[in-house]
């Protein structure tokens, strides 16, 4: 997890807004080191956490967490972290003879017209389980990650199914959990014709949010010192126009991020 | 003109509000429901998208027995069973049994939050064919939806615009506290009057507005920026005298063909040559100038 991002939304792993919807987005970049954030930062916290890893394997969050200091085998383990390794379960979900499972999370694969709801119910019982007989297992609000969301579109789950899913897993997670929701999407280039595309996806799931974080190069091209920019955007839901938005500059190192104001980078200073 | 549809002074209707990623509207739509209680009307309220808390959080709470919010939010499509609404039951004759459901059923307001949810999963054609079938039906006196403009294509937006009696557009200012809304309102005689005004929504669902004033850019306070005169502090004149001034008016341009010059030319001058042109059989000599309609 990244102090500095920490201060700047104002959270730290024992005390943080709870039944939160994050969004994470990116346009020509890469904001997956916002998800690594999250995922230590939400198991410091000791929150159960359901991850749907559509992208990577399970062993590259791993490998990623071990540098930022948490174990996610071991989390695995003590039933902390449900790991939904999508890459992997695919070609078993495609190959699978038997077609009555409607609600397995991967129907989507296969069934003819993709609704997410096999997939929502696997999120639903992954947060509802709690501890198997453990006395001591009492883990915090519950959290799910996804990374990342935009890779559906591609299999043929049209926009509306997605945002469907999402307002039910926060229906679920938020409201009446009161836990946190952390997703990532993809964007693409401003389209003019964009009825079915990432923009529509992105634009849908930020009415929904709370808080969108969107990662973007720098405007004015290719630096060694800074990655890129992210903007914050605190939206809150059924207020009208009282929203902040702030741009801030970052740079990826090995073991984490630094963030800083614009202009400020120590490259300029 | 904002103000004036709040408090329902042209009753009865179809009012949708349409918002952006930008700017939410529903602010608006909660003052909505706030005045139609304080005015005593019975409030029906389909909420799709939000949980009732959300919704109701802020309206007069001695109102608030006359409204009824009917819970799609956590589950909207009946995945789980549990909802007592669901958006396949976004049928006139369902909505309209709905409300004949609850006590002493007057002529009551429908709030549909929100609309996208619901032409998401319905044909745009049909959804209109109810919501017009809603409003003649005669249990409904007026029918207020929420719309993202911006999650569907403009024809959708366009068509259940054109349904509306009142759409009410916010965007966001570029003061951070209030919004711009933009209020095209359809009277019954046909008349089509539109309005742009700043607003914004307290903690209480209460809605100001302040007008927009015409000029663009008065909102900014305007810069008083003396201008330089160049002319002065130079180490050369620049200036013009009086007597200056009248020579200069009175210089003939060069290339400027006035009345004198055209006469001029046109006089013969002594010495040059003289034309002496005799018409041939064939020929076609016409005695009218061809650049008479000239207007030099």
């Amino acid at each position: 997890m990244f102090p500095e991002l920490n201060s700047i939304l104002d959270s730290t792993p024992d005390s943080y807004k709870s039944s939160d919807f994050i969004l994470v987005s990116d346009r020509r970049a890469d904001a997956s080191f916002l998800i690594h954030h999250h995922l230590s930062f939400y198991l410091r916290a000791g929150c159960k956490v359901c991850f749907l890893g559509l992208v990577q394997s399970f062993s590259h969050y791993s490998a990623v967490g071990q540098r930022l200091g948490v174990s996610l085998a071991q989390a695995r383990e003590k039933g902390q972290l449900v790991f939904l390794e999508g890459l992997k379960d695919s070609i078993g979900a495609i190959l699978q003879e038997d077609t009555s499972q409607e609600t397995q999370p991967l129907s989507y694969l296969r069934s003819p017209g993709p609704r997410l709801e096999g997939l929502f119910r696997f999120v639903e019982r992954s947060v509802r389980q709690s501890g198997d007989g453990d006395a001591n297992e009492s883990w915090g609000p519950p959290v799910l990650l996804i990374d990342d969301l935009s890779v559906l579109l591609s299999f043929g789950v049209s926009v509306g199914a997605i945002l469907d899913f999402t307002l039910y897993c926060q229906a679920t997670m938020c409201s009446e959990l009161q836990g946190n929701m952390v997703i990532l999407v993809r964007c693409e280039e401003e389209d003019a014709d964009d009825e079915e595309g990432l923009n529509l996806l992105q634009r849908g799931l930020v009415h929904q949010c709370n808080l969108a974080l969107h990662v973007e190069g720098l405007p004015t091209g290719y630096c060694r010192d800074i990655h890129g920019q992210m903007e914050v955007w605190w939206r809150q839901r059924g207020e009208t126009m009282y929203n902040q938005r702030k741009i801030f500059h970052f740079k990826v190192h090995d073991k984490g991020a630094s963030f800083f104001a614009r202009g400020t980078s120590s490259a300029v200073l | 003109m904002l103000l004036d549809v709040l408090q329902g002074t042209e009753a009865g209707g179809f009012i949708l509000i349409q918002d952006t990623v930008s700017c939410s509207g529903r602010g608006i739509l909660k003052c909505f429901i706030n005045a139609a209680l304080k005015r005593g009307e019975d409030v029906h309220v389909l909420g799709f998208e939000s949980p009732e808390t959300q919704v109701c959080a802020g309206l007069d709470s001695s109102c608030v027995q006359k409204l009824h919010f009917h819970e799609g939010f956590p589950d909207p499509l009946g995945w789980k069973c549990t909802s007592s609404f669901t958006v396949d039951q976004f049928t006139s004759q369902h909505i309209t049994q709905l409300i004949k459901d609850t006590q002493y059923a007057k002529a009551s307001v429908l709030v549909v939050d929100s609309l996208s949810l619901v032409l998401r999963h319905h044909d745009p054609v049909v959804i209109c064919q109810r919501l017009q079938e809603l409003r003649k039906g005669g249990v409904i006196k007026t029918v207020i939806g929420l719309l993202h403009s911006d999650l569907h294509q403009q024809g959708v937006v366009g068509i259940v615009g054109h349904l509306a009696s009142t759409v009410i557009s916010v965007a966001p200012a570029n003061n951070e506290r209030h919004g711009v809304a933009k209020t095209t309102r359809r009277t019954k005689s046909g008349k089509v009057m539109q309005e742009e005004e700043y607003f914004s929504v307290s903690e209480d669902a209460t809605l100001s507005v302040q007008a927009k004033l015409r000029q663009p850019g008065h909102v900014q306070k305007e810069q008083d920026v003396s201008e330089a005169d160049p002319t002065s502090n130079l180490t050369f004149n620049l200036r013009l005298s009086e007597e200056e001034r009248k020579a200069k008016e009175k210089v003939a341009l060069p290339f400027v063909f006035s009345q004198e010059k055209k006469s001029a030319l046109l006089r013969p001058t002594p010495g040059t040559g003289r034309i002496m042109y005799e018409p041939d059989a064939n020929d076609d000599f016409d005695e009218e100038d061809p650049d008479d309609d000239l207007d030099v």
